[in-house]
């Protein structure tokens, strides 16, 4: 299987603290990959360096054969790439609806001029794109509240409508910080399936998660990392029995024989 | 009331009310204030996209406003150009000024975005002051009316209506962006631009987009100006129009077409009828202005929403 994603040497110094520090590994075609580790120890920055969204201290990043590290978020993200944020990042004053229809707009290629001179063109794109976005809206559960404001949602609402948007833009990986974090078990339940099926339908996961069962039940792979530097890498059996993030992170509650 | 009833309604009245007006008060002072209050709708429309969706602060728009008078008051004067044709080249400078300037604006934000337009604002006032071809502080006089054949727009109630033709094409233009993708975007923008980001635009465009459709809407009502007035001078464009267009913009409703109608509609038409309390008039509109911006933050427009709203939250 080829590599999606391949960081080597990924480094974020904010002055004088070294968020992230030489950080390597790779994620393969057709997995789960999750970056686990205590707070504060980088993963969110490793994210949003993957992603364009911090600039990078020094290192690469490559999205299958191609360097994106350099690039900024808007272009990280139209190669495919999508992602989520650890503080949502809703656009609170719009319905479900349109927030999901933002996530198609990069897709809606009409120019304003088109637009003015030929209604019936931008009523096809719009109506396009809105299937498009019921479809989106009945796949996470979320058709009743379309037209419901997204401030007013209840939190795990706005983190599926965050979801919903993402996967609007039809991205082939997707970056996911913390989507379990502040769910009821319930809700984490049924967000667990959801990603399950995001991934059966062809997008490749990398998770940023704090809940070790959501981790260890979905992940193909994990990489530990602790003061931004990586401590341990392999399957979740093979985390779960590795002493040093036992140590550092998990506790030895989680330790399989 | 379906909706569509409903919204054809809400489109019928309030033209029929401004086909009406300059026919039941057919003084000449107070046609010159509605044909005044059309001009400034235009403008408003034109902030809403940059400030009112997309979440920009302009308080530039004066300059804007300048650049389009001086561009009609110029080229119809020195030139002898027809002034239907210097609206198009008041498109073309709104054009220059969205692109001309959006693109430099979209390193600065917030407190130094709002400074950024005011220094556009007084340069360009500056600049017309003082420039020899501007005729300085004189500013032009005898800008020709608009004329089809031998029929001349110089009486008010004709100039009115041509006018009213114009709000109401870049009326339907205003809301039919701002309801379509271009209307979502910019107001995502202003919600969360990294979250545009993170779906994969580039902020930049819409950013300059929204900036040029505010300059092409100020400078094509800065010509209607130049045309209405006749007689055009730099001390008009001052910083404290661009606040006014501010406070129509958020008295009317901010982000919604219909709000800035009626937001320039009061801001022009009310401090008229307050006349009559002599000094105490700019008090009270401010006070007025005020206790809506701090009850009524989506502006006066939003007391004919509420009943939808409370109809929505009975059936919940
Ligand atoms: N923009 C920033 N400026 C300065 N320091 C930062 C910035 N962002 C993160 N840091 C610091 O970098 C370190 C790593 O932060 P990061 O958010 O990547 O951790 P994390 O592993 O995602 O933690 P958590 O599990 O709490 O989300 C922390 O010490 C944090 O305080
Ligand atoms: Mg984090």
């Amino acid at each position: 299987m080829a590599n999606v994603l391949t960081v080597e040497h990924l480094t974020k110094k904010f002055a004088g603290l070294t968020a992230v520090n030489d950080l390597s590994f790779t994620m393969k075609e057709r997995t789960i990959h999750s970056l686990i580790g205590p707070n504060g120890s980088g993963k969110s920055t490793t994210i949003n360096m993957c992603t364009g969204s911090l600039p990078i201290t020094s290192g690469t990043v490559k999205y299958r054969d191609e360097i994106i590290s350099g690039r900024v978020l808007h272009e990280v993200a139209s190669r495919n790439i999508g992602r989520t944020f650890q503080n949502l990042k809703l656009f609170g004053s719009m319905t479900v609806e349109e927030n999901l229809m933002v996530g198609m707009q990069a897709q809606m290629k009409d120019g304003i001029l088109k637009f003015l001179v030929s209604p019936a063109s931008a009523k096809a794109e719009e109506k396009r794109a809105n299937e498009r976005a019921m479809e989106v809206l009945d796949y996470i559960g979320m058709y009743k509240y379309r037209n419901e404001t997204v401030a007013n949602l209840a939190y795990g609402q706005q983190k599926l409508t965050e979801l919903g948007r993402s996967i609007m833009t039809a991205p082939k990986l997707l970056f996911l910080d913390e989507p379990a974090a502040g769910l009821n078990p319930s809700e984490r339940v049924e967000f667990v399936k959801i990603l399950l099926k995001v991934f059966d339908d062809g997008i490749d996961l990398f998770l940023i998660e704090h809940n070790m069962d959501v981790v260890m039940n979905i992940s193909n792979y994990i990489t530990v990392i602790n003061f931004g530097s990586k401590i341990a890498e392999g399957t979740p059996k093979e985390i779960q029995n590795n002493d040093e993030v036992i140590a550092a992170y998990l506790g030895s509650q989680f330790k399989k024989k | 009331m379906s909706d569509k009833y409903k919204k054809i309604l809400m489109v019928l009245i309030p033209l029929m009310i401004a086909i009406a007006m300059p026919l039941i008060v057919t003084d000449n002072y107070f046609r010159g204030i509605f044909i005044m209050t059309l001009i400034y709708i235009i403008v408003v429309l034109g902030l809403n996209f940059i400030t009112g969706l997309t979440g920009q602060m302009n308080l530039g728009t004066a300059g804007i406003f300048a650049m389009g008078s001086y561009t009609t008051a110029l080229l119809s004067t020195k030139l002898g150009i027809s002034p239907w044709l210097t609206i198009i080249g008041s498109i073309i400078m709104g054009l220059i000024i969205g692109v001309g300037l959006g693109y430099p604006s979209l390193r600065v934000q917030g407190v130094y975005l709002a400074l950024t337009t005011i220094g556009f604002g007084e340069i360009v006032r500056i600049l017309i002051s003082n420039f020899k071809f501007t005729n300085g502080i004189m500013g032009i006089r005898d800008i020709p009316a608009f004329t089809i054949g031998s029929f001349s727009f110089d009486d008010k109630l004709a100039r009115y209506y041509l006018y009213l033709v114009f709000v109401v094409i870049m009326g339907v233009v205003a809301y039919r962006i701002t309801n379509s993708k271009w209307g979502r975007l910019f107001k995502a923008i202003r919600d969360n631009y990294e979250a545009v980001q993170a779906v994969g635009v580039d902020i930049a465009k819409p950013k300059v987009l929204a900036f040029t459709l505010a300059a092409i809407y100020g400078c094509v009502a800065g010509s209607l100006y130049a045309v209405h007035m006749e007689f055009i001078t730099p001390s008009v464009y001052t910083f404290d129009l661009s606040t006014t267009f501010i406070v129509m913009m958020m008295l009317g409703g901010i982000g919604s077409v219909p709000g800035c109608i009626l937001g320039a509609v009061v801001c022009t038409i009310l401090p008229e009828l307050l006349r009559d309390f002599g000094n105490w008039y700019w008090i009270i509109f401010s006070i007025l202005v005020l206790l809506v911006i701090l009850f009524r933050p989506n502006g006066i427009i939003s007391f004919l929403k509420t009943r939808k709203k409370s109809v929505k939250e009975g059936v919940k």
